[in-house]
């Protein structure tokens, strides 16, 4: 008893001063803290700001001239006289076909080995397979275009692309997409290395996210008498949409913006074909290419491009968005 | 008649005779042993579970209750490195069969967890998602099986005006009767319960044992169970296991009255676990 006295009066004594210091100090260090965040956390907003603004200010010119007619008019020539004619549809609608056919590809050959990685695999391949992902990432993109170049496009020139013609000749639609002379450089080309090299993104994120799945939540599934399909398909998935989704929106989004591998393989050209085997442009590819050697209204209007393609991807993520809400609806949340 | 059947058991004989005399066999075990990996989780254990009965597991953590009941559905078959070998039935069929379908498996022995598992999904869909597996129904039959599955869980008053509600956005205790209720609409014959209320407040343990209480009129039940005064309450059999071994299994009100085996009056007295 008498000991607790003593502690109580110790801490009396030399308490409610000391803690009050104690205290302003944490707040100052708490403040320092917060404003260190804050200013991190706006930084990002400032720097997109910065960019919009100065890839506005650079397409002004473009955007001038042409006005939204830069959208729909397939002509590029920046030397035609008396005034050059510069139009976007060529490098819009090959940034979008060639995502897309990735996209087609990659998704479900992603979310395959995912699967498989998670729910099917023994462990000794595991470890095997998740390794070899990681590495697929982490080669740089200019070897994919260099493989591209070397060793697929003469494949899909060669051998490919005859077959397809073969199958589909004189089918309405499909022959179009199939036909032309071969050529290296293609659309189907560039859309191929585009999906290998999002593929790991998929795979990866997708992974992690099905890795977080209870056990005891696939344990129930299995117990009123899933197969391994079912489980997947209506316990994994729909827990770990969200997480899926992001992976598949960062892979969309790498598809839409890589330039290197894509310059190298796609063969540069404006013109629309409706065939997949032939050469076209994408956004990213048409501004690798031609910006060092561009000045005055070209220039304007590889900005422009540039431009184009933020406003493309924020669409995109924007969609995605759309998407999860939509599906939040449908699970009833 | 009655002869006829004992004497077809004989060749068990040496088992100690466990099957309770009032019930038929639903399930029954016979000499079964456990591994995970290296180690052996259950030590030849030998018992049945009575039709239409509660039979309740009882006994220290790590025991081997849990794994005991994974059995029962194959449940360990997820996990490499898990085995088990021995004889168990359910009714004619042998449970450890390699070639057994697990699913059909499952559908007729159905699982509650520890904790409450609905599905992503809305609450009729967590229902109707099971049956549906099963069962070509239209919507007017999936609306009645899903009323009658929710009713079965004493979860329907609850629930009815927001069916398209998700099942997540229920209290725990909901969800498990949620739960419940869509391991009763795939029909199983046997239901596993492994420890159902652990999670739960009192009130909802209240329902869910009295829920107990009603369903094994139609289904034979197990149950693991970390609370004495439960498995006193809600079965009709008891097991205590103990270091993989079963101790004792018997009449509920023979094990908490009078137990032949010290340990387990020990473990019910609470001098141990």
């Amino acid at each position: 008893m008498a000991e607790i006295v003593v502690q109580g009066g110790s801490l009396e004594a030399s308490g409610p001063f000391d803690r009050a210091r104690a205290l302003s100090a944490f707040k100052l260090s708490d403040n320092l803290f917060y404003w260190t965040t804050r200013i991190a956390a706006l930084s990002v907003l400032g720097i997109l700001g910065g960019i919009i603004l100065s890839l506005i200010v650079g397409a002004w010119p473009a955007m001038k001239t042409f006005g939204f007619e830069f959208l729909w008019t397939q002509r590029w020539a920046p030397s035609a006289q008396p005034e050059p004619v510069l139009g976007a549809l060529g490098p819009i609608y090959g940034t979008l076909v060639t995502s897309f056919i990735a996209m087609l590809i990659a998704v479900p050959v992603g979310l395959g080995i995912a699967i498989f990685l998670t729910e099917l695999c023994p462990q000794w391949l595991r470890r095997p397979i998740g390794i070899a992902i990681e590495l697929l990432a982490g080669i740089p993109s200019i070897i994919y275009g260099m493989w591209g170049f070397f060793v697929l496009g003469p494949f899909l020139a060669n051998t490919f692309q005859p077959l397809m013609i073969g199958l589909f000749e004189g089918v309405p639609v499909l022959g179009d997409i199939f036909a032309g002379p071969p050529s290296y450089l293609s659309l189907f080309n560039a859309s191929l290395i585009l999906a290998i090299m999002v593929l790991p993104f998929i795979t990866a994120v997708s992974r992690d996210v099905f890795d977080t799945v209870p056990p005891v939540l696939k344990e129930a599934a299995y117990g009123v008498g899933c197969t391994t399909w079912e489980v997947v398909r209506s316990v994994v998935i729909p827990y770990t949409r969200v997480g899926v989704i992001g992976g598949v929106m960062l892979a969309l989004g790498r598809a839409l913006g890589e330039t290197m591998a894509v310059t190298f393989i796609i063969g540069n050209s404006f013109r629309i074909s409706s065939s997949i085997f032939a050469p076209g442009t994408t956004i990213s590819a048409a501004i690798a290419s031609e910006f060092a050697e561009s000045d005055g209204l070209h220039q304007s209007s590889l900005i422009l491009l540039g431009l184009l393609l933020f406003i493309l991807t924020f669409f995109v993520l924007a969609a995605a968005r759309l998407m999860l809400m939509r599906l939040d609806r449908k699970a009833g949340k | 008649m009655n002869n006829l059947n004992v004497s077809v058991d004989l060749p068990h004989a040496s088992a100690p005779p466990l099957s309770m005399p009032d019930a038929p066999p639903k399930i029954t075990v016979r000499d079964l042993n456990f591994y995970y990996g290296q180690s052996k989780a259950l030590k030849s254990i030998n018992l049945t579970l009575g039709t239409n009965r509660v039979t309740a597991f009882i006994g220290p953590s790590g025991c081997g209750k849990s794994t005991l009941l994974r059995i029962f559905n194959r449940m360990y078959d997820l996990y490499p490195g898990q085995r088990a070998d021995g004889q168990v039935l359910l009714d004619k069929t042998n449970i450890l069969d390699p070639k057994l379908d697990l699913n059909l498996l499952r559908a007729r022995i159905g699982m509650v967890f520890q904790k409450p598992t609905p599905f992503p999904m809305t609450i009729y869909e967590n229902i109707a998602f099971g049956v549906r597996l099963y069962e070509k129904l239209s919507k007017s039959e999936m609306d009645e099986r899903v009323e009658k599955a929710l009713r079965g869980g004493a979860l329907w008053d609850e629930v009815k005006d927001k069916l398209n509600a998700s099942g997540l956005s229920l209290s725990g205790g909901q969800q498990q009767r949620l739960c419940i209720a869509r391991t009763v609409a795939v029909r199983p014959e046997v239901i596993l319960f492994d420890e159902p209320c652990s999670a739960l407040d009192p009130i909802s343990t209240a329902k869910i044992e009295e829920l107990i209480s009603e369903l094994k009129e139609d289904y034979t039940i197990a149950i693991v169970t970390h609370n004495m005064q439960q498995a006193a309450r809600v079965s009709d059999q008891t097991a205590f296991m103990y270091l993989g071994e079963l101790v004792e299994f018997d009449q509920t009100s023979k094990i908490f009255t009078s137990p032949s085996d010290r340990r387990t009056q020990d473990y019910i007295t609470g001098r141990f676990g």
